[in-house]
């Protein structure tokens, strides 16, 4: 970077201090091991208007669904993730606070039953200041999106979207696991997390604020703000409903320990594509758009892959799993522990993979002076065991957990407006068993 | 000046001119065996310790227009280490030298970074971010914010245990966006245990498959990716980095246009800025005999879009993705035939194309392998060019 770009990192980075202060007072993601939602099968949603605050600092006009069951209905992006269980009746009473006539699509439900409001293109729609009401069977477990359905190339790129989850009925879930994700056993998960992967062209929610919609041109659209879960860059790892994220509650990072199963639903929103990248290890598409994917004698038809294609308006659920395996040296370092394997070489109480138990690093690390420390860097190698650091460096890792960046691989989407780093970024972290990550 | 005040003085100056000694010694090689070959190799047949350098340089883009690249440049084996900052200086190549690992070696790579010689205003440190490798840790991982960097003038040795076979890719991971589209990207593969073995007439295979069915006559790395000249330019000219301008309209395979991509020579990309250090050294014409097996090993690391690549007329067998074969579970091959591949950056594919599907033939036949995002297949304003290469079958 140059001289005038080091100017405006170093206020980002004061910006990002300023963020990672109160991240760090208020801790990372409380990592419920499930997705924060609201529950069915009937839901209050009110269109209306409201903000975000980039990690650049800069304020955006949005339109948003908000939960209208609450006492102080608030603006959220991106919109109330909605759960219900598969064979419920759900039911979504839509009021529309916006200029505009809103509707809402939920694609992969089938025979939506929309009623009231007035006649739309695609769906009944809730005229300015009127209402409507959509019905429909959770048939299916999986992963959803819905979304505006009145001029959706703009209505979605202001913000009018959400995930969906279907939790499947006809399965109980094992002891050990907090749920499945499809009614199948292999489909069991010790925790959830969703990636709900947006994009933002501003100069578009600008004409909106200034009543020119008429004059938005989506020919042109050109994005510069890429959000996961509506955070952008560093604010990812903020926990849920962190108080200086008012209209972005969700956060997300994902926290786990070595070993755990991992569902990540992951959902395209607006209108690019983008390769998630997930570092740590590779994961297993298990299913998209709501269907798991076995084959008709129920094969296993399950992806391995470093790098997911998450498309607008489709879904993707994979497993992702952490043991070190691979690692050929000790991840809980040289402090005293024992390693007692289990049948398949682990122990099952640290999750250690026992042959590489108390083997040294096998290389020498360079001398402090010569190395640049991540600010989610232990000081150490190891899982649990903080390392010295030079003072001022590290210091957002306490529990000394391995993180991990998972990342849109088209790596200009890792930029907010022009400064990186932010954008489509987060992290998952591996924590040192007796972390305690709390259970919903 | 009383005497306290000097001691300290003094004291300041030694801990200089220590503090100076450490980091004039600070390059260095850790491997645990004797190198004894430009590859790696040691006297430990399981164990490769290779040496690469991150630094600037220059490249020739296939319309002549020279471009300022940050990138990596092999050094394995080099002597005198302290030599190697200078030797290697404006040695960025494009792609990143290939690497070519076997599944269970131990695999120790140092990384020394370079002062950029363009830009002697940034202090950059470098990393290597070995994609997709499973179970990472990440001390290894190159991703800065989680892990350490590497400063110029030293050196940080990664240590891998090679894991299972496929496509991998490496890169940079300090400032991502920047330093990946300068250019510090490169193809990593890892060949199965089951190398060697005599399976459905093959010695040689993309996976561990137990029958054969990867098995290959030869390989080539095709990594596409893509440059933003203006970007380059910024950088070099000392201007703001336009990340959200960025668009590239020089997009290439193994680091060059077409028709640069079948030019032979691993000597391409030299230029007076970069003192005539050949920047661009993988050719991407692949040629075969009729009837041979071609593995092709496709990735992407383009930093802005996805790309199609196409071969309209050799039809491609899909046998992996992101270095894991396509097979399920309950061992039911998952592999299929396709004239297209899409992938966004950090993706993977192994393919083969077998070479006798067009029947015999008498001479040479030329086939195209492109992207079908048609309007890529230019060098920038030059029509014509681009994300393209050749397959040349002989009789
Ligand atoms: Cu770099």
């Amino acid at each position: 970077m140059r001289e005038e770009i080091m100017m405006i990192k170093k206020i980002n980075i004061m910006e990002a201090l300023v963020i990672l202060a109160l991240v760090f007072l208020f801790g990372v993601q409380q990592a419920d091991a499930k997705i924060y939602g609201i529950s069915g099968p009937t839901f209050n949603l009110r269109a209306m208007k409201g903000n975000i605050i980039a990690d650049d600092g800069k304020s955006i006009f949005m339109w948003g669904f908000a939960n209208a069951s609450t006492a102080r209905v608030r603006f959220q992006y991106p919109g109330p993730t909605l759960i219900v269980n598969q064979g419920q009746t759900v039911t979504v009473n839509l009021t529309n606070t916006l200029p505009v006539p809103v509707s809402i699509v939920f694609p992969g439900q089938n025979n939506v039953n929309a009623v009231g409001g007035v006649p739309g293109m695609l769906t009944r729609e809730a005229p300015p200041g009127g209402s409507v009401s959509y019905t429909f069977a959770a048939s299916e477990p999986g992963t959803y999106i819905y979304y505006s359905g009145t001029r959706p190339e703009l209505q979605v790129e202001m913000g009018l979207l959400g995930a969906l989850i279907v939790r499947p009925a006809a399965i109980t879930t094992p002891a050990g696991f907090a749920g499945c994700a499809y009614n199948t056993v292999d489909s069991c998960y010790h925790r959830e997390y969703l990636q709900l992967l947006t994009d933002i062209d501003h100069t578009i929610h600008d004409l909106v604020l200034l009543n020119k919609t008429a004059n938005v041109d989506n020919t042109i659209a050109y994005p510069v703000y890429w959000f996961i879960n509506g955070r952008a860059g560093l604010d990812t790892v903020a926990k849920n409903f962190a108080p200086y994220l008012p209209y972005q509650p969700y956060s997300a990072m994902a926290r786990m320990h070595p070993g755990e199963k991992i569902l990540v639903r992951m959902i395209g929103g607006v209108r690019d594509l983008h390769p998630h990248h997930m570092h740590g290890n590779q994961h297993y598409v298990i299913a998209r758009d709501g269907r798991i994917l076995k084959g008709p004698a129920g094969e296993d038809l399950s992806e391995g892959l470093f790098t997911t294609t998450v498309a607008p308006g489709q879904t993707t659920d994979a497993l992702f799993t952490w043991t070190g395996e691979n690692i050929g040296w000790d991840i809980y370092g040289t402090t005293s522990h024992t390693c007692n394997p289990g049948p398949d070489n682990f122990d099952p109480v640290t999750k250690e993979y026992c042959p590489n138990h108390g083997k040294p690093l096998p290389v020498g690390l360079p001398d402090q002076n010569d190395l640049t420390f991540g600010i989610f860097y232990s000081g150490s190698p190891y899982i649990g065991s903080p390392g010295a650091l030079p003072p001022g460096e590290g210091g957002l890792n306490p529990t000394a957990g391995l993180f991990f960046m998972w990342h849109s691989h088209n790596e200009k989407e890792l930029t907010t407006n022009n400064i990186f780093p932010g954008g489509m970024m987060t992290w998952a972290s591996v924590e040192y068993p007796s972390v305690i990550l709390p259970a919903e | 000046m009383n005497k306290a005040r000097l001691i300290i003085l003094f004291s300041l100056l030694a801990v200089l001119i220590l503090g100076m000694a450490i980091s004039e010694a600070a390059v260095s090689v850790q491997c645990p065996y004797t190198i004894i070959d430009d590859q790696g190799n040691t006297a430990n047949p399981n164990v490769i310790c290779k040496h690469i350098t991150g630094s600037d340089g220059f490249a020739t883009m296939a319309d002549g227009r020279v471009l300022y690249t940050f990138g990596f440049s092999d050094v394995t084996n080099q002597l005198p280490l302290d030599q190697i900052l200078v030797t290697a200086e404006l040695d960025a190549r494009i792609p990143a030298p290939l690497i070519k690992v076997k599944e269970g070696q131990e695999f120790y790579l140092t990384l020394t970074t370079l002062p950029m010689s363009m830009r002697p205003d940034l202090f950059d440190p470098h990393t290597v971010h070995w994609h997709g490798f499973p179970n990472a840790a990440t001390v290894f991982d190159g991703e800065p914010m989680a892990s350490i960097a590497i400063n110029p003038n030293a050196s940080l040795t990664y240590y891998y245990q090679v894991p299972g076979p496929g496509t991998y890719m490496y890169h940079c991971h300090v400032e991502a966006t920047e330093h990946m589209q300068m250019g510090m990207l490169g193809t990593l593969y890892v060949t199965p245990l089951q190398d060697g073995q005599l399976l459905n007439g093959f010695t040689q295979f993309a996976y561990n498959d137990e029958d054969g069915s990867t098995g290959y006559t030869k390989d080539y790395p095709i990594q596409i990716t893509s440059i933003d000249p203006l970007f380059h330019d910024a950088n070099l000219n000392v201007q703001p980095l336009p990340f959200a301008a960025m668009e590239d309209t020089y997009p290439l395979i193994n680091g060059r246009g077409y028709p640069d991509t079948i030019n032979p020579s691993t000597t391409l990309g030299t230029s007076a800025e970069n003192n005539f250090k050949p920047s661009q050294n993988l050719p991407s014409l692949i040629e075969a005999q009729w009837g041979d097996m071609l593995l092709l090993r496709i990735s992407s690391l383009a930093t802005v879009r996805f790309y199609t690549l196409i071969s309209p007329n050799l039809p491609m067998k899909v046998v992996g993705k992101d270095a894991m074969l396509l097979r399920g579970t309950a061992g039911h091959d998952l592999y299929y035939e396709t004239n297209s591949i899409t992938l966004g950056g950090g993706q993977s594919a192994d393919v083969l194309i077998d070479t006798s599907v067009i029947g015999p033939i008498a001479a040479p036949q030329r086939f195209f392998l492109y992207t079908s995002n048609l309007n890529e297949l230019s060098n920038d304003q030059e029509d014509f060019g681009g994300m393209m290469t050749e397959i040349v079958i002989s009789p």
